[in-house]
């Protein structure tokens, strides 16, 4: 089914938000306000988007890739940004509208790369179980093909026939390791063949393309013809993880790689499409993110305003720990 | 009543809690087969849908169990040896110990994690280890450790039916032991300890086959000594106020444990008794664990696991 005009610009529209609530964390970051960890995904806006916006339905489950820290997957399921805002400043969401992450099928993220795919697996065996036709979606980088973990859950869910969509978010860097040098074989995708399943590369700056290809996935999930992997080829503008180097081994990441990628950068290259086809004018794409624009700065107001946790009562360590 | 054996009496409550509720279902190796007897047969009532042989692959059960948990099934995840459970550390120890923790407690990981453990089987060192207190140590899990076939039964449907991981540690020299159990249903609530023997001259603390152990010696010591053995049963929740109780009673205590002497399950439940009843010690607490080493293969495993001459040796010098 060909996409509807308002489903073109919805998908713009996302890439584009997810571009700016990565980057206000970045932001935030350097001014002092958020805490922690960031992993910028900025460069990859259509693996997420293009993959979740529309071939998903909202009782499939979802394993969202670490890159922008899930951002492009909450908003490609319909979910609120503020608690992704919230917790980066250190801060508990307040007032959340719209669907909680468990009703769009997140169950949550790792620390440690690679559980994706076994949790996954999990997921997939509980999608087959309940007989509804629901689909796992599971979202990885290049780095964690490296792990085992892939091949044991890669292996299990071809063997039951699971329904699980595995897309690969390659970004040829797994921290400071490209992937020319940790990996036998220069496509992800050829690993299919070895789990006896459909494995298919595809441009993973191009939004309609990553739509078509985890759509044909999906679909075959769906109808129980078992597992596929989608190789998504793209790339990551920033260092690994913020206030950190951005290289290549121990030396910084050659300058011209990264201009040549931001060339087919995905909102650019989307934008070009849209305006070439009069799906979009160049009022629409100001407009479009001079309300983007409004919408962060919003956000960074409201995270300010919310609370900082404080476990005055011990029991409330208690109650995350175990569930009645 | 009704004579089982210790084997029996986990199958039992794996059949009735998968008849009970179809969201249970067994994962792991050769589980339809049964490679403990555990669940031998329950295939033949409830298939292969529910009855799951995987691949040789430890790392996807713990990893797919805790998946499907939190998606709302019961999983219970057999590794054949606790030993095994090490292959699948990020998936145990991070993922089922950590996740509604760090996810501010909007999920619930209801899901068994079963094993065999122990020695006295000459099984060499990567199937004979008593891991427990390396679950124990980790915040978010459970851990059952049953020492006779009631408290198996009633244990199991209590682990299935909780709503957080437990880890599952059944003896694997304890499977043939007989013991009586209710015709009828019944459970053994996690966190509760048990007296095994009502005794007035010393408190032994075991779990598993070492409380075995310790009802042996207390019987040939009965004469000389009145020994009071408890049993934990679970170890996370830890019922210290029966144990507590006991040693304020006896003013001795011996803690026995299988597993390593080093950072060892009897070395957090001696630091307990100091904390909370020093002052009612008439002697040093002594501790009866395994020594530093791994478990040999062969008959050299009596030189490093404990031994009921052990635990007789401790409570005739304590009680002197």
């Amino acid at each position: 089914m060909e996409l509807t005009q308002d489903q073109l610009i919805k998908l713009y529209t996302l890439m584009v938000r997810t571009r700016k609530c990565d980057e206000l964390i970045v932001n935030a970051l350097k001014s002092g306000k958020a805490i922690g960890f960031f992993h910028s995904g900025q460069g990859s806006e259509a693996v997420p988007i293009g993959a979740c916006t529309f071939n998903l339905r909202d009782d499939d489950y979802l394993y969202p890739h670490h890159r922008g820290h899930g951002i492009g997957y909450m908003l490609a399921r319909g979910l609120s940004p503020k608690p992704f805002v919230a917790s980066h400043m250190g801060r508990v969401a307040q007032d959340v509208e719209g669907p909680t992450a468990r009703e769009r099928g997140i169950h949550g993220g790792s620390g440690t790369i690679g559980a994706s795919f076994v949790l996954s697996a999990g997921m997939g065996i509980t999608a087959k179980k309940n007989g509804k036709n629901q689909i796992t979606a599971c979202f990885f980088g290049d780095g964690s093909a490296n792990r085992g973990t892939l091949h044991e859950a890669m292996n299990l869910a071809s063997v039951w026939k699971l329904p699980i969509v595995w897309v690969c978010e390659n970004n040829l860097y797994a921290q400071y390791m490209p992937l020319k040098d940790s990996m036998a074989r220069e496509d992800i995708a050829d690993l299919a063949s070895g789990y006896n399943m459909p494995g298919v590369i595809v441009d993973g700056q191009d939004v309609l393309a990553v739509h078509e290809a985890v759509k044909a996935a999906v679909d075959r999930a769906r109808a129980g013809e078992g597992p596929s992997l989608v190789e998504c080829k793209t790339y990551r503008y920033r260092g690994h993880s913020e206030g950190g180097p951005d290289i290549s081994h121990y030396e910084p990441r050659p300058a011209k790689e990264l201009e040549e990628w931001k060339k087919r950068d995905p909102i650019k290259l989307f934008r070009e499409n849209l305006l070439q086809q009069g799906v979009l004018t160049d009022a629409d794409v100001e407009r479009i993110d001079k309300e983007i624009e409004a919408e962060a700065e919003t956000l960074e107001k409201y995270a300010d305003e919310c609370p900082i946790p404080k476990p005055e009562d011990p029991s409330v360590l208690d109650r995350l720990l175990y569930a009645e | 009543m009704k004579e089982i054996r210790f084997v029996q009496a986990i199958n039992e409550a794996l059949e009735e809690e998968l008849s009970r509720d179809e969201k249970v279902y067994i994962i792991g190796e050769d589980v339809q087969a049964g490679t403990f007897g555990v669940s031998t047969g329950l295939v033949h009532k409830f298939g292969p849908e529910r009855i799951m042989d995987t691949p040789l692959s430890e790392t996807v059960i713990a990893g797919a169990a805790v998946g499907s948990a939190m998606t709302g099934y019961r999983p219970v995840a057999e590794f054949m040896f606790a030993d095994f459970m090490y292959v699948a550390g990020d998936e145990i120890f991070a993922k089922a110990a950590k996740w509604r923790f760090i996810h501010g407690g909007t999920v619930e990981l209801p899901l068994v994690f079963m094993a065999s453990m122990g020695g006295y089987a000459k099984l060499g060192a990567e199937h004979s280890q008593s891991p427990e207190s390396m679950f124990m140590h980790t915040p978010g899990l459970k851990l059952v450790v049953p020492s006779t076939p009631y408290d198996a039964k009633g244990l199991m449907k209590s682990a299935i039916r909780d709503n957080n991981p437990v880890v599952y540690l059944f003896h694997k020299r304890l499977l043939g032991l007989k013991g009586e159990i209710p015709e009828e249903e019944y459970v053994v609530p996690l966190g509760q300890a048990d007296i095994k023997r009502e005794g007035t001259d010393v408190t032994v603390v075991a779990t598993g086959m070492m409380v075995q152990f310790a009802l042996k010696v207390a019987e040939e010591l009965k004469e000389k000594v009145s020994v009071e053995v408890i049993d934990p049963r679970t170890l996370e929740p830890l019922d210290i106020d029966t144990i507590i109780e006991s040693v304020k009673k006896t003013g001795r205590a011996i803690v026995v444990d299988e597993d390593t002497k080093r950072c060892g399950v009897a070395s957090e439940i001696m630091a307990q008794i100091m904390e909370l009843a020093f002052d009612y010690l008439d002697a040093p607490i002594q501790r009866i664990a395994a020594a530093n080493y791994p478990i040999p293969g062969g008959f050299m495993e009596d030189y490093v696991l404990p031994q009921t001459k052990d635990i007789k040796a401790a409570i005739e010098a304590i009680a002197d």
